[in-house]
């Protein structure tokens, strides 16, 4: 898909501006602090209604204001619709093709799009929870049954360890029955979440293999690792599996008051050539495999929808060497159109067919041809 | 806040305990009253004492009831060897009105959940066992809602009675009758799925 123009009224530090971005590559130059994150923004917010930056909508509405309006045209493949979203102090609307959807859920999935920021580069060092959270994110996207059966987990789990807690103060009640009908409830939902995560991953790995293999030019090979749930195995293995696991777990789970095992403390394994990727790669490795991983993704809707997405890169470039940063353009642009930011184009004037320029400088936008 | 007669900040004050009521709405109420005719408002004030008079709960099946035993249990026409658990009265006035089921209820007043400080001896569970130590149902079916709480109480009441040699069943899961597939939210349609038979 693409986005052909991009249009902002009072957003941020835009008053207001129209831009044509029908080129497969759209490069936002400027100094720092000029307003080009708050393009990718716009073009965030106009695919999911909110935004990567703030929870609070009201902070994108220039000062003064009242509203903000980010509007685009969506070139796909069975035709154009024009998005828009309008931000004010008391909510959002948002509207496709001229009419408006009150339910979220009915615009999203109008405009797909990838963003990779610079804090995405945590992905590798950073917290489990941190990847948890991504890959419930991702998996929520694609399977809204995914998030269902997450919160019904998380609904068991807190019932299990309020059991846990409770056992340690209180003798009178049995809790070993009490404990063996959560269990029940937690396997059930969680070897789904194990089931659908293990699948998605395996999909992401196939993706990232690839896309790292052609960003590392071949020197490291990539994997992604969670539960190994061998492919022959029916939900009910699974969930004996886990059922049995907690039972070998729970004199210690009572003694810690909480579960220890399960979805919400697994984590997705990153390796470099077979080796942990947080603790024995450099951070120029972490980053190129954190990019990797963020980049299948766009394989993966592509799977999904059935079309590339649009692809959003906020400072990205700059934490890659120049054969890299050249490299990921040109793989990506050619099938995805891209957006991205940057301080200056060096090492892109190579590709300069395919690109669209527009410096930026205060708010104020330059149409460049390179 | 404009302050009101003592009589009629007292009946708002009362309205606001009810579930659902703002103080707004709870001003609109108390001040049709005051534009009700004396007749009905002694009937509503009737019907309100009444209901906590007058009601008690049968001491067969643990529903509400103005009778001791309830309508339902005294039925001689009844299948008095099927129990159907439930968690709640008004969910025996919905299985009521099916007119399909021709056994005896039994009402456990909640489910279980720690979270919410409700344990099994908080519910009517020693009440059914009670019921049950006379005569053995030949079936009982567990009917509990289909939440994470609902599913742990069948789950521990089927622990307690299966081995009493009791046939124990859960109602089924499921679509709507008479509604569209593509209004099924997924979760539904997923155990649907799941739940499907052979025809």
């Amino acid at each position: 898909m693409l986005l052909e123009s991009l249009h902002l009224r009072h957003f941020r530090n835009y008053t207001s501006l129209d831009l044509d971005t029908d080129a497969p590559i759209n490069v936002f130059v400027g100094e720092n602090a000029q307003g080009k994150t708050n393009l990718l923004e716009a073009v965030d917010i106009l695919a999911l209604t909110k935004s990567h930056r703030t929870h609070r909508t009201a902070e994108c509405i220039q000062w003064g204001r009242d509203f903000a309006t980010v509007a685009g045209r969506v070139r796909r493949r069975q035709g154009t619709v024009s998005l828009s979203v309008t931000l004010t102090a008391a909510g959002k609307q948002a509207a496709a093709g001229g009419i408006e959807r009150t339910r979220i859920s009915d615009y999203l999935g109008h405009l797909n799009v990838v963003l990779f920021a610079p804090e995405d580069l945590q992905l590798v060092k950073g917290s489990p929870q941190l990847r948890r959270r991504f890959l419930d994110m991702e998996i929520g996207q694609i399977s809204p049954v995914y998030l269902r059966d997450l919160q019904q987990y998380l609904r068991a789990l807190a019932q299990r360890n309020r059991t846990l807690k409770a056992a340690r103060t209180e003798r009178r009640i049995r809790w070993e029955e009490m404990l063996d009908i959560w269990d029940d409830q937690l396997a059930e939902f969680g070897s789904r979440v194990m089931i659908r995560r293990a699948r998605f991953i395996r999909t992401l790995e196939r993706h990232a293999q690839v896309i790292h293999c052609q960003i590392s030019g071949g020197r490291e090979t990539l994997r992604l690792g969670y539960r190994s749930l061998p492919a022959s195995w029916t939900p009910e293995n699974v969930r004996d599996m886990y059922l049995g696991e907690l039972k070998v777990r729970r004199s210690g789970d009572l003694q810690r008051g909480s579960t220890s095992l399960g979805p919400h403390r697994d984590d997705l394994q990153i390796l470099l050539d077979e080796r942990d990727a947080a603790a024995f790669a450099s951070q120029g490795q972490q980053r190129t495999a954190a990019l990797s991983v963020k980049l299948a993704e766009i394989e993966l809707i592509r799977e999904e929808v059935g079309e590339y997405p649009v692809l959003l890169l906020d400072d990205v470039l700059s934490e890659l060497d120049e054969a890299r940063q050249v490299h990921l353009v040109s793989a990506m642009g050619a099938k995805v159109q891209t957006f991205l930011t940057a301080t200056h184009l060096q090492s892109l004037t190579s590709l300069r067919s395919d690109l669209r320029v527009f410096a930026i400088e205060a708010g104020r936008v330059h149409g460049k041809t390179t | 806040m404009i302050s009101f007669p003592e009589p009629i900040s007292q009946l708002i004050d009362g309205f606001m305990k009810l579930p659902g009521i703002g103080p707004k709405t709870a001003q609109r109420l108390a001040f049709h009253v005051l534009h009700m005719s004396e007749e009905d408002v002694q009937h509503l004030s009737r019907a309100l004492l009444a209901v906590k008079k007058d009601l008690r709960y049968c001491r067969v099946c643990c529903n509400i009831t103005d009778v001791d035993p309830c309508m339902i249990c005294r039925d001689e026409l009844r299948d008095h060897r099927l129990i159907c658990v439930v968690q709640d009265p008004r969910d025996v006035a919905a299985m009521e009105r099916t007119r399909e089921f021709h056994g005896l209820y039994h009402v456990l007043h909640g489910a279980i959940s720690p979270i919410g400080g409700i344990g099994p001896e908080d519910i009517r569970i020693k009440e059914l066992l009670d019921r049950m130590r006379d005569t053995l149902p030949k079936e009982l079916i567990v009917a509990t809602n289909p939440t994470v709480e609902g599913e742990a109480t069948a789950m521990f009441l089927t622990r307690l009675v299966k081995p009493l040699g009791v046939r124990v069943t859960r109602i089924a899961r499921g679509l709507p009758m008479g509604g569209d597939l593509e209004y099924a939210d997924e979760l539904t349609l997923t155990q649907a799925l799941e739940g499907r038979r052979e025809i």
